[in-house]
């Protein structure tokens, strides 16, 4: 896409670009990668404390998992937020559009494309908020759900070190290739 | 002259069997049983009595249980202990009674156990009640399944709110 191209979109078609980036915020990649990064290292106490793993001889594999974890993790919040966001966004435009404008009803100054670009930010600053907290709480569930299952019963007859490998990267690894679908 | 002293000696031996035998004996017991099964594969029962007659002695004790005889151990001046194991699985909860047996009691025992007699009838000196009120052999559900469960009921909520903003 050449500069006299990208001079030229308006304000509203950048809003739109934004909206449908697959890129998120600072504040938001900030969010995804302390969020994965906590839930991949709780299951550690699980496998120190009940499975006995000795923590001090397992620290280099404490780290690379957990590294490779919060990665994908974050990778999975990341695709899991941009799959939602359009659809939070359908769903919650009738409300945003009414209660803005219901606020809005009153400013006469206001010209009527300045509101509906209001209205167009409030959806999204609205559908990304909740995408992802949502996105979070989703892979945090399944995540937790699927260490447990895993740890507990599938690879229960494993030395606690292939146990915990395999659980923690499979699962991070399972919910980072679900998130890619579309649905 | 040989004849007094033979009826001295009967007189002697007469006195010391009558003189010997407990009578009216009272006894305080305290018991223990295993309460945490969670790791042994049997319960182990303890009685420790004290004895104190009316007159006479107590001399050796023989506990019967459930058609068993054993010697009881003495373990201090009038202070008696029976003790056994059951597995832990077929160890019954409640009351047990354990009957004392002095000497006569016990021969009565074997003479009524070779001849297939019935041996609740032999009468005990005093008897003795250990009450077990059941060993906890870990809890019903394993904890790693409550929480797997708890994490599935977590997951499914998560799924279905998922399905619920993609229709």
């Amino acid at each position: 896409m050449s500069k006299s191209q990208n001079k030229g979109f308006t304000k509203e078609e950048e809003l739109l670009l934004q909206d449908f980036s697959r890129n998120v915020s600072t504040k938001s990649s900030a969010l995804f990668y302390g969020n994965a990064l906590i839930v991949s290292v709780v299951p550690i106490w699980l496998f120190w404390r009940i499975h006995m793993i000795d923590i001090y001889s397992s620290l280099i594999l404490f780290a690379v998992v957990t590294a490779v974890s919060t990665y994908l993790l974050a990778m999975a919040y990341k695709n899991t937020k941009f799959t939602l966001k359009h659809k939070i966004a359908v769903k919650r435009e009738e409300a945003v559009t009414r209660d803005l404008s219901k606020k809005l009803a009153d400013d006469k100054k206001m010209s009527k494309k300045e509101k509906d670009e209001r209205i167009l930010w409030k959806k999204n600053e609205v559908a990304d908020f909740e995408a992802t907290t949502f996105s979070i709480f989703y892979n945090n569930a399944l995540f937790l759900a699927i260490v447990i299952l895993a740890s507990f019963y599938l690879l229960q007859s494993f030395t606690p070190a292939v146990n915990y490998t395999f659980s923690i990267g499979t699962t991070a690894g399972l919910l980072a290739l679900l998130s890619t679908g579309s649905q | 002259m040989g004849q007094s002293i033979f009826l001295v000696a009967l007189f002697a031996v007469f006195c010391t069997t009558l003189c010997s035998c407990c009578s009216n004996p009272q006894v305080t017991s305290k018991s223990f049983t295993t309460l945490d099964a969670t790791i042994v594969s049997n319960v182990a029962y303890i009685s420790e009595f004290t004895v104190k007659c009316g007159s006479g002695e107590v001399g050796n004790l023989y506990a019967e249980l459930d058609g068993n005889v054993s010697p009881v151990s003495i373990v201090g001046p009038n202070t008696y202990q029976v003790s056994w194991t059951e597995e832990s699985k077929s160890a019954r909860k409640g009351d047990r009674e354990v009957r004392l047996l002095n000497e006569d009691g016990f021969t009565a025992f074997r003479r009524a156990s070779r001849a297939n007699e019935d041996i609740s009838a032999i009468p005990s000196l005093f008897s003795v009640v250990i009450n077990h009120p059941g060993a906890f052999s870990g809890p019903w559900l394993q904890s790693e399944f409550i929480a797997t469960i708890l994490s599935l009921a977590v997951a499914y909520f998560a799924l279905a709110s998922r399905s619920r903003v993609v229709a």
